[in-house]
């Protein structure tokens, strides 16, 4: 590590610049769109080196260019190469579609995200909740449902997901049953697993204080199993979304995300399917942060979210 | 390299019969049925190597689209239906129909007869479950043509997109689906319900028909002589295929199931198949119709408020392949 710093050290100043225009000569010798393309991203990764260099607190600055350069590149390659839109639009026509189809896409989002992907969520995970409550009270639970909750976080959601639309219909309720079945299991477990989280002697001690049950659940247990409670909760809203998009392709009324993206498809209106990959990306990651968010706020006793000091 | 020796070896040398043959990659709109069978008996029975072809059949399924295979260079020639196809080439795909093995349309919508549902009118306020993926263009159209709304509303049809079996329909979730004549109808068959029980309506009865299965090329590569020349080979060796077919369906049905690699066709239904995509080759030697291609057309822009194709295509069809397929 050391020795690497060191050699680090004695290379000539030149040696980076250099060796980047010597890749964009070469590039463009071959093909002066392959040089154009490297320029960019070289020029934009020494933007990008200097500034996290020179400035303490680049702070967002350097994901933001990162981000912008890929996007960059990606709207770059496409024009040059004149990539066919049905295999690769480029990000502005994606922006382009987005815009002008807003409302389509705002009522996909509510019919999957909102209806589809939230209620099987807090359906999903507020009976695996309360079972975990039960399982870890009852040793025969713990041999009982354990084993037959692992089987149904092993099926598949190809094979649910058309069963659900035969049982509970094409709307949005058979969407949320898939959803139920594939977050039940994380959520169980990560519950499970943070009732275990108190220690020994930290119950002994609500026993010596003649705590009952419920108060020893309330005020020592539950808050110890917060940290683990929330890492189910972070994995089902990823778990929740997937499975609301994909059980779509199922079945599903003329409204959705992935009724929009597996029929944009077969239109081979890709700017479409990217726009509402798009949605769903914006959606998920707003579902984590929030949960991320409410985790901060309710453990920032627990050393994870101590910040600034240490 | 293979691609130029082969063509230096076809243009130059013509020696021998040992020279190596022209490659064909043919993608398939769905998985290995009775509905190619034209193509497998060809490739049987030695047409395509008579030609000087070597063909390579591809199957497709249900989120295969072939025009995305045929854009990413995966084939050098399709079997789409032509709504599909036309709106590949309005959003910047050009594809050419070089040749039309079916001339009529197996399309159909399947209802069950104690929904009260007599004629096409009758489906305002009903559910009607359709399969998507390009397929729903002739319905949207339709519905279109008749005034119905497809938006849920109470005078209007109510649209599911189902997947690709008949269970909405045995399930009573829908009062309608849709079916192909030689698949999806027998299916329903086949679950125990008798054909009295069932009101089916053509999409060719009622004037909406789309042309089905055509082969379709990139026209960049129709520029290319000796591409048209590899095709028109092609078309001859496929279309000879689909006579012998036609003549002989059950042979053809057997072939068929001995080039289903995933063994889930079924002897009973690929002989059944064979007879009603009979039906739909009769009397066509490859040449697209174009009455039947304007109709295909006007129906796909009278496609309501989302039509498929918002302008008549131009060059969206050639005869030179089948022209010179024909020719001798």
């Amino acid at each position: 590590m050391m020795a690497d710093l060191a050699d680090q050290r004695r290379r000539p100043v030149w040696l980076w610049p250099g060796l980047s225009l010597g890749v964009v000569a070469a590039g463009a010798l071959l093909d002066w769109r392959l040089g154009a393309v490297l320029a960019l991203w070289l020029g934009a990764w020494w933007l990008n080196t200097l500034l996290a260099a020179r400035m303490t607190r680049a702070g967002i600055l350097v994901p933001v260019i990162f981000g912008l350069t890929l996007l960059a590149l990606w709207e770059v390659t496409v024009r040059l190469y004149g990539v066919s839109p049905i295999i690769l639009p480029a990000p502005s026509e994606i922006l382009a579609q987005f815009v002008v189809s807003t409302d389509v896409l705002w009522a996909d989002f509510v019919q999957t995200m909102l209806k589809g992907a939230l209620a099987g969520y807090v359906i999903g995970c507020g009976a695996a909740f309360l079972v975990a409550l039960a399982v870890d009270r009852s040793l025969f639970l713990q041999r009982g449902v354990l084993p037959v909750g692992n089987f149904i976080a092993a099926l598949p959601i190809v094979g649910t997901a058309p069963i659900m639309v035969m049982w509970f219909g094409f709307d949005w309720q058979s969407k949320a049953a898939v959803v139920v079945a594939m977050v039940f299991f994380p959520m169980l477990v990560n519950t499970l697993q943070g009732l275990k989280a108190s220690d020994v002697m930290q119950r002994d001690l609500m026993h010596t204080y003649a705590a009952s049950y419920w108060q020893g659940l309330f005020k020592l247990r539950l808050p110890n199993a917060l940290p683990f409670v929330f890492n189910g909760l972070k994995i089902c809203t990823t778990l929740a979304l997937i499975g609301a998009i994909v059980a779509e392709f199922f079945g599903s009324p003329t409204v959705g995300m992935g009724f929009r993206i597996k029929i944009e498809v077969g239109r081979l209106a890709m700017d479409m399917v990217w726009a509402s990959i798009f949605v769903a990306a914006l959606a998920g990651t707003g579902f984590y942060g929030l949960m991320a968010l409410i985790e901060r706020w309710l453990t920032f006793w627990h050393p994870s979210q101590r910040r600034g000091r240490g | 390299m293979k691609h130029l020796m082969t063509g230096a070896m076809a243009a130059g040398l013509l020696v021998g019969a040992a020279q190596a043959q022209d490659a064909v990659t043919l993608q398939l709109q769905w998985v290995t049925q009775a509905q190619f069978a034209g193509y497998y008996v060809a490739l049987e029975n030695g047409y395509y190597d008579e030609e000087n072809l070597d063909v390579t059949i591809q199957p497709g399924g249900p989120d295969i689209a072939p025009p995305q295979v045929l854009a990413g260079g995966g084939a050098d020639v399709m079997l789409n239906w032509m709504p599909s196809a036309l709106a590949a080439r309005e959003r910047g795909l050009p594809v050419v129909n070089i040749a039309q093995p079916f001339v009529r349309s197996g399309l159909m919508l399947t209802c069950w007869a104690d929904s009260g549902i007599t004629e096409p009118a009758d489906l305002a306020g009903h559910t009607v479950a359709h399969w998507f993926f390009g397929n729903e263009y002739p319905f949207l159209s339709w519905m279109s043509q008749l005034g119905i709304p497809v938006d849920g509303s109470e005078n209007g049809v109510t649209l599911l997109q189902a997947g690709f079996n008949v269970d909405p329909l045995l399930q009573r979730q829908a009062d309608c689906i849709s079916t192909m004549t030689y698949n999806e109808y027998w299916q329903i068959i086949d679950a125990g319900i008798t054909p009295e029980e069932l009101v089916t309506f053509k999409y060719e009865d009622y004037g909406v028909a789309t042309l089905e299965d055509g082969i379709w090329a990139l026209e960049e590569n129709l520029d290319d002589p000796a591409f048209v020349d590899k095709m028109a080979r092609f078309v001859r060796a496929s279309m000879r295929g689909w006579a012998w077919a036609a003549e002989n369906p059950d042979a053809a049905a057997m072939i068929v199931l001995d080039y289903d690699e995933t063994g889930a066709q079924t002897e009973e239904h690929q002989l059944r198949m064979m007879r009603e995509i009979g039906l739909l080759v009769e009397g066509g030697d490859g040449r697209l119709d174009e009455a039947a291609y304007e109709r295909t057309v006007a129906t796909l822009l009278a496609g309501g408020s989302d039509p498929v194709i918002s302008a008549a295509p131009v060059g969206a069809f050639t005869h030179v392949i089948t022209d010179a397929a024909l020719a001798n």
